[in-house]
């Protein structure tokens, strides 16, 4: 599980490329926590209405904020910039490049609340460090199973310990698909709702096979055997054949598993020796496709059928009175 | 071996769901079983094969059970056919 905060030192180093930041005083406090997404820009702080200010999140000025610092009285300055930082946020970002006057760095130096600026425009900060964050705090999960992409369609294999996942996806892997993580794999829930999977960056593309060990899948097959994430489009559920289960004949009814509150298509997949479960994930795979673009083979017979009989019906129905 | 005509009793005939019940209860047993409709014989583990006999209301089936516990699969199945699949 990820830790549920990033310290402002974090940010500074994680991001220092993407949103262009420099520290320009306040070291002593880049253990500082941010916990929240969002962003806030202390405008009315300023003029010395604190209530209802978020101290939780980045606050981040720009121009304007800049410009009415510098055209108030030097002790108005003072006066502004302390009731700002005494409000105690994790950090605050100047965006635009703007210059920044000695008494805000001396004050934020006092503080012990990091300042940092950055090149970049106030709409483009917002935008980058958001997308940031958001995925920063995004809801994730760490499960047991095995990611595979199976022609472009991500197939999670779920089921016991010593099942078979790591060799199906080994088998997988060989026939040109490609491994995102085996045994654990972290699923983490994007802005759009999707679910993405990727492995822990540790073991990055290591798999376990029982008898042989550890084996390193990237240098054996070639990075175009492996892909860094995948969206999580079915699961499949291994599971030891049991003659009292009652197994899915046609795949009208479409069951579905739950992982941090989104639902994802399951196929419950019985095996037994001699059964080639990689053929049928890749058919698994295929079917899938053809559900997106509209075409379902079991629904499409089902309603021939349906129609086929419903005429019987009125046909026999209609020259039972009156043959001819 | 043993058998029973059997008439369909539910309105929208032998579809996809009632075969799949069918289906699954023709695998449960010990026995093999056919089903003969208009001459056509199928057997009633195949859901493919069930489907294709496209047996519709108030037609009459052929059900054939062979095995060990014949007797009793005839039984249940007839029961489920004439109870119309517990559909209308």
């Amino acid at each position: 599980m990820k830790k549920p905060f990033l310290t402002v030192e974090e940010l500074l180093n994680k991001q220092r490329g993407s949103l262009r930041l420099r520290l320009l005083s306040g070291e002593s406090g880049l253990k500082r926590e941010i916990r929240l997404k969002e962003l806030h820009r202390p405008g009315l702080a300023l003029t010395g209405f604190t209530e209802l200010f978020p101290t939780e999140r980045i606050q981040f000025i720009g121009s304007s904020e800049i410009l009415y610092i510098k055209k108030l009285r030097i002790d108005k300055q003072q006066q502004a910039l302390n009731v700002l930082f005494d409000l105690d946020f994790p950090c605050i970002i100047v965006t635009d490049r703007k210059k920044v006057s000695q008494v805000m760095k001396e004050i934020a130096k006092a503080k012990g609340i990091p300042l940092l600026s950055t090149s970049l425009s106030t709409s483009e900060l917002t935008f980058r460090l958001s997308f940031f964050l958001n995925d920063f705090f995004s809801p994730s999960e760490d499960i047991h199973g095995t990611l595979v992409d199976v022609y472009g369609t991500g197939l999670l294999f779920i089921g016991r310990a010593g099942i078979g996942k790591s060799e199906i996806a080994l088998d997988l892997v060989e026939r040109g698909h490609r491994l995102v993580a085996d045994d654990i794999v972290t699923l983490t829930k994007k802005l759009s709702g999707m679910l993405v999977g990727t492995g822990p960056k540790m073991l990055n593309h290591l798999i376990e096979i029982r008898g042989v060990g550890i084996l390193n899948v990237r240098e054996m097959f070639g990075v175009r055997s492996v892909r860094m994430q995948k969206r999580i489009e079915t699961v499949v559920e291994l599971q030891d054949w049991d003659d009292k289960e009652d197994y899915e004949r046609l795949g009208l009814d479409e069951e579905t598993c739950e992982y941090l509150n989104t639902k994802i298509p399951l196929i419950r997949l019985p095996i037994f020796p001699g059964k080639n479960i990689t053929v049928i994930a890749e058919a698994i795979a295929l079917n899938q496709h053809l559900k997106v673009y509209g075409l379902n083979a079991a629904r499409d017979l089902s309603r021939r059928l349906s129609t086929n009989l419903r005429d019987k019906k009125r046909i026999s129905e209609y020259l039972k009175w009156d043959d001819e | 071996m043993v058998s029973q005509k059997v008439t369909v009793l539910n309105k929208l005939g032998i579809h996809a769901r009632p075969a799949t019940k069918l289906v699954r209860l023709a695998s449960k047993g010990n026995s093999k079983v056919f089903i003969t409709k208009n001459g056509q014989r199928i057997n009633a583990q195949s859901i493919l094969g069930v489907m294709l006999l496209q047996a519709e209301h108030g037609s009459t089936i052929l059900i054939e059970v062979d095995g060990a516990d014949e007797e009793i699969m005839l039984q249940k199945l007839v029961n489920l056919i004439s109870s119309g699949f517990e559909e209308e």
